[in-house]
């Protein structure tokens, strides 16, 4: 199904009610009595992990489970599930993973599909409410493994008061990005303020980095991965040393010149700080780090930032990149009925907007257009627009993913830090991913 | 018949008489012999290394292969050498090759200078009852997890909150990106690892000093010896076997360097930090590629123990001279 055809369904279900939204759920008798038993997460520490830790407590009353939510960053969290998974450990019933990890969880038999399960609760799941780049995170191969409950669209943030102070438009190509950093940087009318700060950290930072622009820089990263395409996966062999990926490398190695001492070993959290911390006039982030911005006991400019679609390069246009996490059942958990009954009553519409208020990301559109999480963050606005122009693949999500992700960061990173070109960087980037894609038969 | 009391096997003395064959010992039993009973006293500790260390081993050579995901270990592929040929090929691994080297002759190096100064001013200073406090509070650092060293070295070193670039705004210098510049982030790794690791060797130095006898600098100042006389003709030759313990035990530790790269760099910015456990790690644990994994803790343990080999000879030649 197109993604054009996923909206219009959405839509439709959204204006005739159906049972795609029939909440008003009597989950006290919905729910199982869980009473001494202990139900334990690992997530990952963006956030969002708070607004879990606040909705949870609803469900220990309902059931008297003890729900536990372990956070890790996000090398960490991925090591430890696939390590706790090729032991088959059980101990944690819930994973909660990033959706492009799920090739990877699958081909190593970490999950319980889901299927049957969601087929006994349509009304409960309302399934189509889910954004549908967001729904796609959580399947593969046409199984449905986890429920989207966290996902992200990338947005570009600003400062309201420093552009209107300066007279400045948004920017929305990425030479009036370009042109716009500069003018922040050094610029003694704005002490102490960077333009912009790019996703530059070795690793995965940096290669996902490369994944979320390189369609709105008008490229590609393999080749039958292009917008609207029926089977992103069906040849892999990539593109990443063409023109459009080698401009794009050289651009962000370009940016580093605005952006505040160290921005080369800048990753997700650095950004989103230094952002909130006053030190820089933009940023590219995931929608969910807008809480940390949005928080005047951490922040400095909260209520002095809004929301972009994010820039492009002349002739393409913005493809918000899409993702985030999905929760899934641990096929090793001996408790398997108490888990499912949390992952249900949490993803649910109803429960769903409770966690959005309480600073989770919105990945239903019931909640991406509700007037309260609206009024109580804006950017929504920006969000629902953003999931409307978004591509669910941009980055890769077979098996090897996050090994092919890091290796193009550490290649990215590389070029950044002036350790090798943008053209050598990117030929050894693509060496590396096809021949590891060949070896592991993915080509 | 009257018997001597040893029994029909056993004959009184002398009861041999000329021309018969000498008297055989008493035969004993097959589990109270000595050699059984040292093979029964060994055998659990050759299985215990057998199980802990020899299985290990084999099975990370075995591992080294083939192609294999740790994630999906029955689906492996035979792939002889073609681990090791490829990892020697890969520029990561070069880099973390050449980075783990220097970090080995450039730390040591430093550790050695350092830690001979600290422990002579100690030693000078040994008759002070307040040294005894400041000799435990310089060891402080050298106790302190390589984890819990590499936090504080993050926050101490953050570009923007740190209090080492605060300090330095203080007397009008630029702020350093210590993590974020390939050479700084050299620069960086070194400074704590020396850091935290020269205490060791001016322990190490300390104890070979306090063992140079009295009489023998008595002599050799009655004799007229300047003070760099003593430190090169009797303190240096002194400390030496002492000193290249340290340096063999420290030659080692760096091939298991990890923990601070681990936390403040992961081996970035680009390459330039990438030590060879740090490559191994991530292969094994990021990648879940146990075969490549496995091949590069193979060469690391080859390296470490030539190197070490190497080492000791030259020990051993030193204390033979």
């Amino acid at each position: 199904m197109t993604i054009r055809k996923l909206m219009m369904a959405s839509t439709a279900i959204l204006i005739c009610g159906g049972p795609a939204l029939a909440q008003n759920v009597d989950w006290a008798t919905e729910l199982g009595d869980w009473s001494g038993t202990d139900i334990s997460m690992s997530t990952i520490t963006d956030p969002f992990i708070d607004s879990i830790e606040r909705t949870a407590p609803a469900f220990e009353e309902l059931t008297g489970a003890e729900v536990a939510v372990d956070g890790f960053g996000y090398d960490a969290l991925h090591e430890r599930q696939l390590l706790g998974c090729s032991q088959r450990d059980g101990s944690t019933d819930i994973l909660v993973i990033d959706g492009i990890w799920m090739g990877e969880f699958v081909e190593a038999g970490c999950l319980d599909p889901l299927e049957d399960r969601i087929a006994q609760n349509e009304a409960l799941i309302a399934w189509d409410d889910f954004t549908s780049t967001g729904a796609a995170q959580a399947s593969w191969e046409g199984t449905r493994y986890c429920l989207p409950v966290g996902i992200y669209y990338g947005l570009l943030f600003y400062r309201t008061d420093l552009l209107e102070q300066a007279g400045l438009d948004v920017p929305t190509t990425l030479d009036e990005l370009r042109e716009t950093a500069a003018f922040f940087t050094d610029n003694p009318d704005y002490p102490g303020v960077y333009g912009y700060a790019m996703n530059n950290q070795r690793g995965a930072a940096a290669g996902q980095q490369y994944f979320e622009w390189i369609f709105s820089a008008g490229g590609s990263p393999w080749a039958s991965n292009y917008l609207g395409a029926e089977d992103p996966y069906a040849d892999l062999t990539p593109t990443m040393n063409d023109e459009t990926s080698v401009s794009l490398v050289q651009f962000f190695r370009d940016m580093t010149a605005y952006g505040p001492r160290g921005v080369e070993s800048f990753a997700w959290d650095e950004r989103a700080t230094a952002f909130a911390n006053g030190s820089l006039a933009m940023i590219n982030d995931w929608s969910v780090r807008a809480q940390i911005a949005n928080d005047p006991g951490t922040s400095q400019i909260a209520g002095q930032f809004a929301a972009a679609m994010m820039p492009h390069a002349e002739g393409a246009r913005t493809v918000s990149p899409v993702g985030g996490w999905v929760m899934c059942l641990n096929a090793h958990t001996q408790q398997k009925e108490a888990a499912w009954d949390f992952i249900r009553w949490f993803a649910s519409p109803e429960v769903h907007t409770d966690f959005v208020l309480e600073g989770g990301p919105p990945s239903r559109v019931s909640a991406m257009q509700d007037e309260a999480v609206r009024e109580r963050y804006p950017w929504t606005v920006q969000l629902d627009e953003a999931r409307q122009n978004a591509w669910g693949d941009v980055r890769p999500r077979h098996a090897l993913t996050f090994q092919l992700i890091d290796t193009v960061g550490i290649q990215v990173n590389r070029a950044i830090v002036g350790e090798v070109s943008p053209q050598e960087a990117m030929d050894t980037a693509n060496e590396q991913v096809t021949e590891m894609l060949r070896r592991a038969g993915l080509l | 018949m009257a018997t001597s009391g040893y029994g029909e096997r056993h004959p009184p003395v002398g009861a041999a008489s000329a021309g018969a064959a000498p008297a055989r010992p008493p035969a004993r039993a097959w589990w109270s012999t000595d050699r059984f009973q040292t093979a029964a006293f060994i055998w659990p500790t050759c299985v215990f290394l057998l199980a802990l260390t020899l299985f290990p081993f084999l099975y990370s050579v075995w591992l080294s292969l083939h192609f294999v995901r740790l994630t999906t270990l029955s689906r492996r592929v035979w792939a002889g050498l073609q681990n090791y040929i490829d990892l020697f090929h890969d520029p990561m691994f070069h880099a973390a090759l050449q980075n783990t080297a220097l970090l080995a002759v450039t730390s040591i190096t430093l550790e050695v200078v350092i830690g001979f100064t600290v422990a002579k001013v100690f030693y000078e200073l040994a008759s002070r009852r307040w040294v005894n406090g400041l000799r435990s509070a310089y060891l402080v650092p050298m106790m302190v997890t390589p984890i819990t060293v590499g936090v504080i070295a993050n926050y101490i070193m953050n570009p923007h909150l740190g209090i080492l670039n605060q300090l330095l705004g203080l007397v009008g210098g630029e702020p350093v990106p210590w993590f974020g510049d390939p050479t700084w982030a050299r620069i960086s790794v070194l400074i704590v690892s020396v850091w935290q690791w020269t205490p060791f060797m001016a322990l190490l130095i300390l104890a070979g000093l306090l063992s140079i006898r009295q009489d023998i600098l008595d002599a050799a100042r009655v004799d007229g010896a300047r003070w760099w006389h003593i430190i090169h003709r009797i303190e240096i030759p002194s400390v030496l076997p002492v000193l290249l313990l340290g340096i063999i035990l420290r030659l080692i530790e760096v091939f298991r360097f990890f923990d601070l790269v681990y936390i403040t760099t992961r081996g970035g910015p680009g390459n330039s930090t990438m030590v060879l456990t740090l490559f191994t790690y991530q292969q094994n644990f990021q990648y879940f590629q146990v075969g490549t994994g496995s091949a590069a803790a193979v060469v690391i343990l080859i390296l470490c123990i030539v190197v070490t080999a190497f080492a000791v000879r030259l020990l051993r030649k030193i204390q033979d001279a």
